[in-house]
């Protein structure tokens, strides 16, 4: 069985688009790679037991050599530019390839933090985890990773340019229709399933999060929350995903959880595209698990078993107040833009009870997708106009096609056009 | 009246003065056409009945493209009211109807015949330059449309002429069509139904095979170098809703149970199931892990990132193959 299948992945011709890369053959030749090449970061982590320890002195530091010259090399690919924006943990630079001025990115440098002084932040350290697996067009591109002198990590991300989803909707000069956000809605629902199909939860799901790439399609960014399937029995924390953005079962203080947590998060994203305003608001997660209950219904055993027994529904639990669900109606009314086969993922993917909550496969296959409308090609996706620099560009570009025109005019013979003055 | 001759001699073909009217006609087209083109009152009289605008202010002249002549609107009532009939202008005796006449754009009546021609020429030759391969072929092709333009307009070898464009027109018309481009994109794509062949035959025996082209190829009236071959536009292709991606296991295959005892136990316990846990994600991811190294190839991963330009060939291969290189596990952990 296995024999038969490597045969057929390793012939050229039938070399399916597959990810992970499509597995070729090969025979064991000999590798020029250079021996182990730990980052620099180790040499600032002399406190534990470190490889330094097991490894003697002169092949420790012919090692350290190396790497510092491989991290020089991969810094010196490109320009660091003018800073675009901080954050919490990081500041963002634009930047370019030292090659290709034209290939533009954005360089995401760590911030050195008083907490983690003999290391990197834990998002740090997922975020390259997870975005140097993850290669999809749907999902935010890391290019490289180096580091600087001081010690400072920097990932090289996609350039962005164009804003995200949360600010779009928030537009009011942005139109859109139907297709548009069936057209975001498919990719978005694209990435998460690549996410999980590769088994990872993004857990930080949001209109913010979710960025518009140059040519209209929209990428999952910010994997700083990210995590692997955690083994049954190992707790994870409930802690995570934007407030207004998570699920049921994390605000129950669930701790195993699965990629339903992601699911929940992307349908809010996809109701507020619809509503062009938040759907479950809250200041405290007491409210939001009101927000839910509100629209969604009080969870009970009958309708999601076991759910009594997670730890904090019992604090907001009113046998006295069980409030019901929104009928059908109130979505008709409020989402009616999807259609009813819309409405039907959408309450699919907003379902209480995570185990009955579509998956990101069925989300896929669900006809909504398929069905007419056919979702807008990207490149016709309504978006928000760039800015000052971005209406630069544009002059200078209108500008090189007019003179490119009057030039092509001079040596043409005139054609005149008398088919205008038709009647 | 002299100058209503002239304007009859121009429509009759008298020998205009070529280089001259090209910026005439264009300085007259950009003025926007007056309805009232006498400027001097005492010339102005209709060639049928004699009444002049001295007399009657309002009075309007119109033409027929058929012939040209100009005369007024109550003449044209009169005589065109009950159907066609002659132009009433001595010697002309072309049957005219009462639609077709207008008034006149330009004062200048020969002017006025030259634009309906070009006009009618530029409905027919409506390509432009991206529609050729290289700018000398689109010169030529203009030179060609010219050379129409004055046959007509000089009435040299008009019948001839007309009869060409007709067939052109028809073969444009022919060509743009999307029924005939179906059809000869039916009959290209190879027929791959049952019984195909037979019913080709038949359709060849009864002589209703489509062939759209074979027409144009005789006689197309013109035929012109250096066009750029048109492409079809592809089909729509049919929806994938994972634009093209798939991950399937290779080397292994993925059951909906396994009966460990304490992943069962796991799958059966409250917490779970309560929130939402899912032991299938769980057996795909452990899988995986287990199997999925299977098809890596560090001397490939090697290879092709050698072959790309830019050294963004992916960061995770470059960890694979540092990884792969020594004794540790390709866990991404270890490499920090």
């Amino acid at each position: 069985m296995n024999t038969n299948k490597i045969q057929h992945v390793s012939s050229p011709a039938l070399r399916l688009p597959l990810s992970p890369r499509p597995n070729p053959s090969g025979a064991g030749a000999k590798l020029e790679v250079p021996e182990a090449k730990p980052l620099t970061i180790l040499r600032a982590s002399k406190s534990s037991v470190t490889i330094e320890d097991t490894i003697p002195q002169d092949v420790f530091e012919q090692a350290v050599d190396q790497s510092e010259a491989l991290n020089d090399q991969v810094r010196e690919q490109f320009v660091v530019g003018g800073r675009l924006g901080e954050g919490t943990y990081a500041i963002v630079y634009a930047g370019y390839y030292r090659q290709n001025p034209e290939h533009r990115v954005a360089i995401k440098k760590i911030k050195l933090n008083a907490e983690f002084k003999d290391g990197i932040a834990m998002d740090a350290i997922r975020e390259i985890k997870f975005l140097q697996e993850l290669e999809h067009p749907n999902i935010i591109k890391l290019h490289a990773v180096f580091s600087t002198k001081d010690q400072n990590l920097s990932l090289v991300l996609e350039h962005l340019p164009y804003g995200d989803l949360e600010a779009l909707w928030k537009n009011k000069d942005v139109a859109y229709g139907a297709a548009d956000i069936k057209a975001w809605a498919i990719m978005l629902a694209n990435a998460v399933w690549f996410c999980h199909a590769n088994h990872v939860l993004h857990r930080d799901i949001k209109g913010n999060n979710i960025l518009i790439g140059p040519d209209g399609g929209i990428k999952l960014a910010d994997f700083g929350l990210a995590r692997g399937f955690a083994d049954p029995g190992r707790p994870m924390t409930n802690q995570v995903i934007t407030r207004f953005y998570r699920p049921p079962e994390l605000l129950y203080g669930a701790r195993y959880y699965s990629g339903a947590v992601d699911i929940w998060s992307m349908g809010i994203v996809i109701s507020e595209l619809c509503i062009r305003n938040f759907l479950v608001p809250s200041n405290t997660d007491i409210e939001q698990i009101t927000a839910i209950e509100d629209i969604f219904g009080t969870p009970t055993d009958a309708d999601w078993p076991f759910v009594s027994t997670l730890p904090l529904y019992k604090m907001t639990f009113d046998p006295a107040n069980i409030k019901r669900p929104r009928p059908h109606s109130w979505w008709l009314q409020t989402m009616g833009i999807l259609g009813s086969d819309g409405i039907d993922l959408l309450r699919g993917m907003l379902t209480m009870n995570p185990l009955l909550r579509l998956d990101s496969q069925r989300v896929l296959y669900h006809p909504y997708f398929a069905n007419a409308p056919r979702p807008t090609m990207k490149e016709m996706l309504p978006r928000a106009g760039g800015g000052l620099k971005q209406t630069a560009e544009d002059h200078v570009r209108m500008e090189s096609e007019r003179v490119e025109r009057f030039e092509r005019g001079d040596k043409v013979a005139r054609k005149l056009d008398f088919g205008a003055m038709r009647n | 009246m002299s100058r209503m001759s002239r304007a009859v001699n121009g429509a009759k073909g008298g020998a205009p003065e070529g280089g001259g009217l090209l910026p005439n006609i264009r300085s007259l087209s950009l003025s926007s056409p007056s309805k009232h083109p006498a400027t001097d009152p005492s010339s102005e009289v209709c060639p049928v009945c004699k009444s002049g605008t001295y007399l009657n202010r309002n009075m309007r002249f119109l033409v027929n493209p058929e012939c040209y002549h100009k005369m007024c609107e109550g003449c044209v009532d009169r005589i065109f009211s009950h159907g066609p009939a002659p132009c009433p202008i001595a010697g002309c005796n072309r049957t005219l109807r009462k639609a077709k006449f207008r008034s006149p754009t330009f004062e200048d009546l020969k002017m006025e015949r030259e634009v309906d021609i070009r006009k009618e020429v530029a409905s027919v030759f409506n390509k432009k330059q991206a529609d050729f391969e290289t700018l000398r072929d689109f010169n030529d092709y203009l030179e060609t449309v010219e050379e129409v333009t004055w046959n007509l307009i000089l009435d040299m070898d008009v019948e001839e002429t007309r009869e060409r464009l007709r067939k052109y027109r028809e073969a444009q018309k022919a060509q743009n069509s999307s029924t005939t481009r179906r059809a000869l994109d039916h009959s290209q794509a190879s027929d791959k139904r049952k019984g195909a062949t037979q019913r080709k035959a038949l359709d060849v025996s009864s002589g209703n095979t489509p062939e759209p082209f074979a027409t144009n190829r005789e006689d197309t009236g013109f035929s012109f170098r250096g066009l750029i071959k048109r492409k079809t536009p592809e089909p729509p292709k049919s929806f994938d809703p994972f634009d093209g991606w798939s991950i399937q296991p290779q080397y292994h295959i993925l059951q909906d149970k396994y009966d460990v005892g304490w992943m069962t136990a796991a799958g059966k316990d409250a917490n779970h199931s309560a929130g939402g846990y899912s032991m299938p994600a769980f057996y795909s991811q452990v899988l995986c892990d287990a199997f999925s190294g299977f098809g890596v190839f560090v001397e490939d991963e090697i290879k092709a990132r050698e072959t790309q330009a830019s050294m963004d060939a992916g960061v995770g291969t470059r960890n694979a193959a540092m990884a792969a290189q020594g004794t540790k596990d390709v866990n991404m952990d270890d490499v920090f």
